[in-house]
């Protein structure tokens, strides 16, 4: 199995995968990615030149915030929480996403 | 709305925005080279495979701008960053279209706040839409007399409050020169019916509103710019004492800075109570008085009151009101006639009431359309370079297109330069409006009738100048924009120069030519007009001699009684008469041209049938000489002297124009006429020459002069009176000194101020010249952007046409043909601009008919001398560049190509 990079992924997954992951907690942008890598089995490479502007939009429209603060290796790093409107889209994407599957499985079941 | 903030804050600190992004990055590069060195990678390996891991970069950077500027944005600042380098590449060109378009859309402003001050805006007190204002036919001037407020005033209950004014020039010094200031007799309640609080202090209570004297003795509240003037501003003003006509009166209150008073036009300085108007004007006060129509009155409705509802309350209690307010028996007309008759009206009062409004009202909506005009030529103006800009940028738009830009795209390019032109002149428009208003309202003001108007600019006036941007913006950006839209790429691989020389461009450019011309031919057409017209008026003989020097004295001070007014003012006239260097010294009651008159009561002659008779006639009552300082010819008969007395008999001396009128068949000397509704009969002794008395516009009307000896002071006291002074030769300005010495020595508490008949002529004519002035000034604007506009396109065409001119001369055209060549197309878009502009000028002439003098709306004279200056402008502006194409040297033409 190959890894995928997240540009690739259906549109708006990006956006989902890094609000699921902000549940967990407070993170910087690498937390992110390494995270999204592990949990997925190193399935799912975000590459940065997607993450870093998702992030940036994910600010704009309020559902993450950014505060900056020291890391495990004591450097500045900007770390990103869920806000609760982000809680709020997270459940509306996810509900979104889960009938985006279902209907693509459906699709590939029927005969 | 979140999101636009946040961006706008984004916006604001992009550079941190960045700095940030890349300190982020770069932490990410670290932690990815610490993982792999934790695996066992070689430091500097890593370091490498960390950076190749992170990708690309820049594209990071990218996408996430995009995010914080949508493209859409970012294509704005470009667009705006390549306008304003053309702009700085062609300053001269960049600089008179703004400057046009600042001309344009201040006029357009300044003069839309004046109309806005003068027409739509509200007072300035709590909720105006629930004014009325008592009107009806039995009031000539909607005022009504003391004795009909009182009667309203004590059945205001049936309203939300009632307020009565009547508005009265005063005089701050003691004694000599009048110090006027603009006051106001309002009710106790005035101002809380109004519901204008005091800024400092207390305004009026019902009790201060007593005859006399309240409980806090003579009270006034002051405006704010009085306040500003008289006192500095300093708050230790209330409770301080000021003079008032010689009365000391306690300063309670200030009124809030955008008071100005219930009148549009008038700023009032000082308000006192109406109790106090006896103290003032003693014996003659208008309190008593019942024929004395100077009050307005305004109601306030409740909130579930109609003006119907409160019409037909009020016309219910109309007969008990009249009937208590009946004029006295010994008025002239019976009162029954019209008194009682004419019912009560009401009429929306939330402007307030305006002398100016009805005297200026088509003057201003005149000049609006002009600057309009004018608004409109800049904007072809605008549209004309912008077309001229985008035919010279065609290769390159044609590359841009042929690359993948939408016409869109290049379109918005386009919009975008006539969008930051014309927000530029926006801008300058503006603050050009703030002056330009002040000025022409500092215009409007004589000594005599100061006016004011809040012409401040509010959000209705700065939505006016919102929607004339866009709409210069519209008008002058959309062919260029539509022209580059339909451009073809196929032109950019077109050498230059050998793009089509399709005549479309200039036929769009020629067409906003001929609009030009028309519009600018309609406006000096009627500027025309207008000048005229104040040249035939100052050509106007008035029929007098203007060496002369008015002081308008007032003797309400001077401890006399009524009987001995008219010795007091003869004893005046023949004191300062027998002053050196005064030729003639001579009183009346009223002064030519002074913006009043008397009379236009019915006149009959003996034998004649009573009404209807041939007419009324002016009426001025004069002391001996008046005539002689005036310098008018006496034609027949003698003049006015010293022994027509009360006692003696009734005389007159009349103008031509009475003679005429009245005794059309006969000499009128020596006969009889009956002055209605009294039945005086006077006998005519002497005739004097035609002058202007009212207006200088009017034909003179037939005018009685009679003695002020006889002028019945049992009908009216007279506090004061105009002394005319002529000077034996030189300025009359020399004599003011030796006369105000004089008249202080007849007696220290007259007081007077001063007017030049000179100046009181010209402010006669004030508003005829104001808008002689104005709307020349705004059709030699036209005539300029038109000439410029010409001049542009033309210099246009002949840069366009360069090789093929060079040729033409080359193969042996002679300089004449070449400046037909250019000069043809030009001249035919010229004579049909001057053609369409002299029918439209036909038809827009028909509304300043009114404001006409001596001559027709198409006065063809006029029309004749207007498309000669059009034309003369039009030869110079095309006939430069032509005249520079026909010195084109072909050998350097041929070189080049």
């Amino acid at each position: 199995m190959g890894t995928k990079d997240a540009s690739e992924l259906l549109p708006g997954t990006l956006d989902l995968l890094i609000l699921k992951t902000l549940v967990a907690g407070r993170m910087h942008g690498y937390g992110i990615a390494q995270r999204l890598k592990d949990v997925s089995e190193d399935v799912l490479q975000v590459g940065e030149s997607s993450l870093y502007p998702a992030l940036q939009r994910l600010l704009l429209r309020g559902w993450a915030k950014a505060e900056w603060g020291a890391s495990e290796n004591n450097r500045r790093a900007r770390y990103y929480t869920l806000t609760a409107a982000g809680r709020k889209q997270l459940a509306v994407e996810r509900q979104e996403f889960d009938r985006l599957i279902l209907a693509i499985h459906k699709v590939l079941n029927t005969a | 709305m979140r999101q636009f903030l946040c961006r706008l804050r984004i916006l604001r600190r992009l550079r941190q925005a960045e700095t940030e992004l890349a300190e982020e990055l770069a932490f990410h590069r670290e932690m990815k080279q610490q993982e792999l060195e934790q695996r066992g990678v070689d430091p500097i390996e890593a370091g490498f495979a960390a950076r190749r891991a992170l990708g690309n970069v820049t594209l990071a950077r990218d996408r996430a701008h995009d995010v914080w500027v949508p493209r859409w944005l970012q294509g704005l600042g470009q667009d705006g960053r390549l306008a304003l380098r053309t702009f700085r590449a062609t300053p001269v060109v960049s600089g008179v279209a703004i400057l046009s378009l600042v001309l344009g859309i201040g006029a357009n402003t300044a003069m839309f706040s004046v109309i806005n001050a003068l027409l739509i805006r509200s007072l300035p007190v709590a909720e105006p839409e629930r004014l009325v204002l008592l009107s009806g036919r039995a009031s000539p001037n909607q005022r009504w007399t003391y004795a009909i407020w009182e009667g309203v005033q004590r059945r205001a209950q049936a309203f939300k409050g009632a307020a009565a004014w009547g508005g009265v020039r005063m005089n701050l010094a003691p004694g000599g020169e009048v110090q006027p200031a603009e006051g106001l007799f309002v009710n106790g309640d005035f101002f809380t019916t109004l519901g204008v609080p005091a800024l400092l202090g207390r305004v009026f209570s019902a009790a201060d509103d007593v005859r006399l004297a309240g409980p806090d003795g003579p009270v006034v509240v002051i405006s704010y710019p009085f306040w500003q003037r008289y006192f500095g501003g300093s708050f230790h003003a209330v409770g301080t004492s000021i003079r008032i006509e010689s009365v000391p009166f306690t300063v309670i209150g200030v009124t809030p800075p955008d008071f100005f008073g219930p009148e549009v036009g008038r700023l009032f300085d000082v308000a006192l109570p109406l109790g106090t108007e006896p103290l003032i004007r003693g014996r003659d006060t208008a309190l008593d008085h019942r024929t004395n129509f100077w009050l307005h009155i305004l109601l306030r409705l409740r909130r579930d009151q109609s003006s119907v509802a409160a019409r037909d309350v009020l016309r219910a209690m109309q007969p008990d009101i009249r009937e208590a307010a009946m004029p006295q028996a010994s008025s002239p007309v019976d009162p029954r006639s019209w008194f009682l008759v004419n019912p009560f009206d009401l009429v929306p009062a939330a402007r307030g009431v305006s002398e100016l409004r009805p005297r200026y009202q088509q003057q201003v909506l005149v000049l609006l359309a002009v600057v309009g005009s004018v608004l409109l030529i800049a904007c072809g103006n605008l549209a004309n370079l912008l077309l001229a800009r985008a035919a010279a940028r065609r290769q390159e738009l044609s590359v841009r297109l042929a690359l993948g830009a939408s016409t869109w795209r290049l379109a918005r390019q386009l919009l975008t330069e006539s969008v930051l032109l014309s927000m530029g002149g926006a801008v300058g428009g503006i603050v050009f409006a703030i002056w330009g208003s002040r000025a022409l309202i500092a215009e409007l003001s004589t000594p005599a009738s100061p006016v004011f108007l809040d012409v401040s600019i509010d959000a209705r006036v700065l939505m006016f100048t919102a929607v004339v941007t866009i709409a210069t913006t519209v008008v002058s950006g959309t062919a260029p924009a539509w022209r580059a839209a339909r451009m073809a790429a196929v032109n950019a691989i077109r050498p230059y120069g050998r793009a089509p020389a399709s005549s479309r461009p200039f036929a769009l450019s020629g067409s906003l030519l001929v609009a030009q011309i028309a519009l600018s031919f309609v406006l000096v057409v009627v500027a025309g007009l207008l000048i005229e017209t104040l040249a035939r008026l100052a050509r106007v003989s008035p029929g007098f001699d203007d060496r002369v020097v008015i002081f308008n004295v007032n003797a309400n001070r001077v401890a006399v009684n009524r009987g001995q007014r008219p010795d007091l003012y003869q004893r005046m006239a023949q004191t300062v008469a027998a002053l050196p260097g005064v030729a003639k010294a001579a009183a009346s009651v009223t002064t030519p041209l002074n913006g009043s008159v008397w009379g236009g009561n019915r006149i009959t002659v003996p034998g004649d049938s009573a009404p209807p008779g041939p007419g009324t006639a002016l009426v001025n009552f004069v002391t001996p000489d008046w005539f002689a300082t005036y310098g008018t010819p006496l034609v027949a008969g003698r003049d006015i002297d010293a022994h027509d007395t009360v006692g003696s008999q009734l005389v007159t001396v009349v103008n031509e124009a009475f003679a005429r009128a009245f005794y059309p068949a006969g000499p009128a000397l020596g006969r009889q006429v009956i002055q209605w509704p009294n039945r005086t009969t006077r006998t005519i002794v002497g005739i004097v020459g035609n002058a202007a008395y009212g207006s200088l516009r009017e034909p003179v009307k037939p005018t009685m002069y009679v003695p002020l000896q006889q002028f019945d002071w049992s009908e009216m006291s007279l506090p004061g009176i105009s002394l005319s002074v002529r000077s034996a030769n030189g300025s009359p300005a020399a004599l003011v000194h030796s006369v105000a010495a004089a008249l202080m020595s007849v007696d220290q508490n007259l007081a007077f101020n001063i007017r030049f008949l000179q100046d009181q002529v010209g402010a006669s004519l004030m508003q005829e010249r104001l808008m002689a002035g104005l709307s020349g000034f705004f059709s030699l604007l036209a005539l300029l952007l038109a000439g410029l506009g010409l001049y542009g396109v033309s210099s246009y065409a002949v840069s366009r046409r360069w090789r093929e001119i060079g040729i033409r001369v080359a193969l042996g055209a002679v300089p004449l043909s070449v400046v037909r060549v250019i000069l043809s197309p030009v001249s035919v878009q010229v004579a049909l601009g001057i053609v369409i502009g002299g029918v439209a000028s036909l038809w827009a002439s028909r509304f300043v008919a009114a404001l006409l003098y001596g001559l027709q709306p198409g006065d063809p004279r006029t029309l004749a001398e207007s498309a000669l200056l059009l034309a003369t402008i039009a030869a110079l502006a095309a006939g430069l560049p032509a005249w520079r194409a026909s010195r084109i040297d072909p050998a350097v033409v041929l070189r080049e190509s």
